[in-house]
């Protein structure tokens, strides 16, 4: 049946595309032509290698021992690998200490200030207080004062509180920071304020309307700042440096350049530390990105 | 109905009607808002009755959501008394105060299901999980969103979630609904299916309702009264008969009927043994008038349907020119130019006239409306 209506109609004449017009067809209007999918391959994988080249160079430093370190050619697969630097690492410094404190500290950090920030910027955004605006002001203008001009003021009130070398010293000041609760704020603000308002109809609590209706729907804020504090505080050194000196509170930032001082350098040793020091957060952004993604396309998806 | 009978001391069905045991189940007394130095409402007082549709009218801006929501109690009244059940309910929150309010853009809780959203009020105030359950499934079927509960409000189309919106609202049996421009997010041809669909559920769960809009057509087909605002005050409480027939004041006579009603600004005489009213156009307008002496300054209304159109020679005849004809399909709206002032005629004759035309237009006795100096009404004599 089909071959017979097939071959009823006139054969059509089969369409060649020259060279150059097969070269930057485009399947559709946002796909790229073979040309510009190449041309843009190249470009993306020279910056791959850029950015991977230092890392690999590192891993590879840390498989090797002092011996091998600055062979010529460099080995970029050490082989065979030399897991002593590893070994070394976790069984005779403090590191596995270090990044517990790091992880700790991070976390507790992270946690306290997703509630204090989306609590804060609900109160911002939502409710009328007096002083509302003069307070935003003040908070926004302390986003503009540079970090070292306030460590020697803050190492004074941490000592007046005789909380430095403490846990408390290490938790406390990084909460005050005010970005997150602008950011919050300006997530919140996002809201329709009828939803707090029905919410309060049916009979609701202020504290109830936060966690059962602003906070849902504010995720993808709270993964945001809990990106960004987490990460702050994975890589922030000069503030633990300062406020604590006991060996057990030490994060890893600080005691992993303290490696210097403890074993002369030792290149493979301190390699080693970096990698291992990249992996939990790695790990953390790699969860919280998929979900961040998940999100973000969702929120795009609505209406 | 797929809903099990349950016991009706314990749970009563959403239909049931709440114990109101005072006259009025909404009552305002003097209530003012002001804003600093804004006064946005003066000196409201209305009593609203068990059952009792009631719309609020008026242009954007007369106060009537913030009305709606002083009610609600989620705005403060800063004079006056609010009396819900006949309880003083000015300090009492909007989660006690036995209410329940459907927003304009319905306010669901985009991470909730439908079944949640429904249940959401009860499951605030304690109720069982099973009793919730029963209650959302009997407001499901009554609003037919049976097969909608386990969906997200953003999978359902605008008049469903209208639905969603007044299922929460239901669910409560509270006291009164109050519907803040309930359809106004909805397109043209949903709006009028919903507002019978409204009309319908009014008479089957003949709840109090108190219905804000600036729709004098969503008003004056639902409403059991109207409530005319402007500027913060109230203009005029009445049936859509009486605000039709008898608008209270020049506001209430142009904002309600479409198009609006026609007005002419004159002074008094005596003519003819009765009296008449001389301006741009002088019309007779009888002797009926009790206390309008001659030479006052009034506005004189007629509505534009009570006009007809007859040979320009013809006795008595206003004669003009037709300016605009504007055909609407049933009827059309024709403006004639009276010695230069628009004069509209609502006609269902069709091409009676042509534009450029001269035509005469006849008033019939006893149609006209008139407004003193204030704007107020003036009635005819018994």
């Amino acid at each position: 049946m089909t071959t017979e209506t097939r071959s009823s109609r006139p054969p059509r004449s089969p369409y060649v595309p020259t060279l150059f017009e097969r070269l930057f067809a485009r399947g559709s209007i946002d796909q790229p032509s073979r040309v510009e999918r190449v041309v843009s391959h190249l470009l993306l994988i020279g910056m791959v290698i850029i950015l991977v080249m230092p890392f690999i160079f590192v891993v590879a430093a840390s498989l090797k021992d002092s011996a091998r370190l600055f062979e010529y050619p460099p080995q970029w697969i050490p082989n065979p690998a030399y897991f002593g630097n590893y070994e070394r690492l976790l069984t005779e410094s403090p590191f596995p200490r270090w990044l517990f404190n790091t992880l700790a500290v991070g976390t507790i950090v992270t946690v306290l200030k997703l509630f204090l920030d989306s609590l804060a910027g609900y109160a911002f955004a939502k409710l009328d207080f007096t002083g509302r605006t003069p307070l935003f002001y003040l908070m926004i203008a302390m986003l503009l004062v540079p970090y070292g001009a306030i460590i020697i003021p803050l190492f004074v009130v941490a000592h007046t509180l005789r909380i430095t070398d403490t846990y408390l010293a290490l938790i406390l000041p990084p909460l005050a920071n005010p970005l997150g609760i602008f950011l919050m704020r300006q997530f919140i603000l996002g809201l329709p304020r009828d939803l707090e308002n029905a919410a309060r109809l049916d009979g609701v609590s202020e504290f109830g309307i936060y966690r059962r209706i602003i906070l849902p729907l504010v995720k993808p804020g709270l993964v945001v700042l809990a990106i960004i504090t987490f990460t702050d505080m994975y890589i922030s050194f000069i503030w633990p440096l300062v406020a604590v000196r006991s060996e057990d509170l030490q994060v890893m930032t600080v005691g992993v350049s303290t490696l210097r001082n403890m074993t002369s350098v030792n290149y493979g040793l301190w390699s080693a530390a970096a990698v291992m020091s990249m992996v939990p957060l790695a790990t953390f952004f790699l969860l919280l990105q998929r979900q961040f993604q998940a999100r973000s396309i969702a929120g795009a998806l609505k209406q | 109905m797929t809903t099990t009978p349950a016991t009706p001391a314990e749970t009563p069905s959403v239909l049931a009607p709440p114990p109101i045991d005072v006259p009025y189940a909404i009552e305002l007394v003097g209530v003012g808002k002001r804003y600093d130095t804004v006064m946005a409402l003066a000196d409201v007082s209305l009593e609203i009755e068990p059952g009792e549709f009631v719309v609020l009218l008026g242009p954007s801006g007369c106060g009537k959501s913030t009305l709606l929501k002083i009610v609600a109690g989620l705005e403060d009244a800063t004079d006056g008394e609010i009396y819900i059940n006949g309880r003083l309910s000015n300090y009492i929150r909007p989660g006690d105060r036995d209410v329940s309010m459907v927003f304009q853009n319905y306010a669901l809780y985009p991470h909730m299901t439908v079944e949640s959203n429904i249940g959401f009020p009860l499951k605030m105030r304690g109720s069982k999980k099973d009793e919730v359950k029963r209650l959302v499934g009997e407001v499901a079927d009554l609003l037919e969103l049976g097969d909608q509960l386990k969906k997200l409000p953003e999978q359902l189309s605008g008049g469903q979630r209208q639905r969603v919106a007044l299922g929460r609202a239901i669910i409560r049996r509270p006291v009164a609904f109050l519907m803040d421009e309930p359809l106004s997010n909805l397109d043209a041809l949903l709006r009028v299916q919903m507002r019978s669909e409204l009309l319908k559920l009014h008479r089957r769960v003949g709840r109090t309702t108190v219905y804000v809009t600036h729709d004098q057509v969503e008003a004056m087909t639902m409403a059991d009264r109207i409530v005319v605002l402007r500027s913060g005050s109230v203009q005029q409480v009445g049936t859509t008969a009486e605000i039709y027939a008898k608008p209270a004041n020049t506001f209430v006579a142009t904002f309600v009927g479409s198009p609006q009603m026609n007005l002419f600004a004159g002074s008094v005489e005596t003519a003819d043994g009765g009296l008449r009213v001389r301006g741009p156009v002088t019309v007779p307008i009888g002797a009926d008038w009790g206390e309008l002496a001659a030479g006052s300054n009034v506005t004189l209304g007629i509505r534009p349907e009570d006009l007809a159109f007859v040979p320009p020679d013809e006795a008595g005849a206003l004669v003009g020119v037709v300016d605009l004809v504007e055909d609407i399909g049933a009827e059309d709206f024709v403006s004639v130019l009276l010695d230069g002032v628009p004069c509209m005629v609502r006609t269902n004759v069709h091409g009676v006239t042509r534009e450029g035309e001269k035509i005469g237009i006849r008033i019939p006795e006893g149609s006209t409306h008139l407004f003193d100096a204030e704007g107020q009404r003036v009635e005819r004599r018994a």
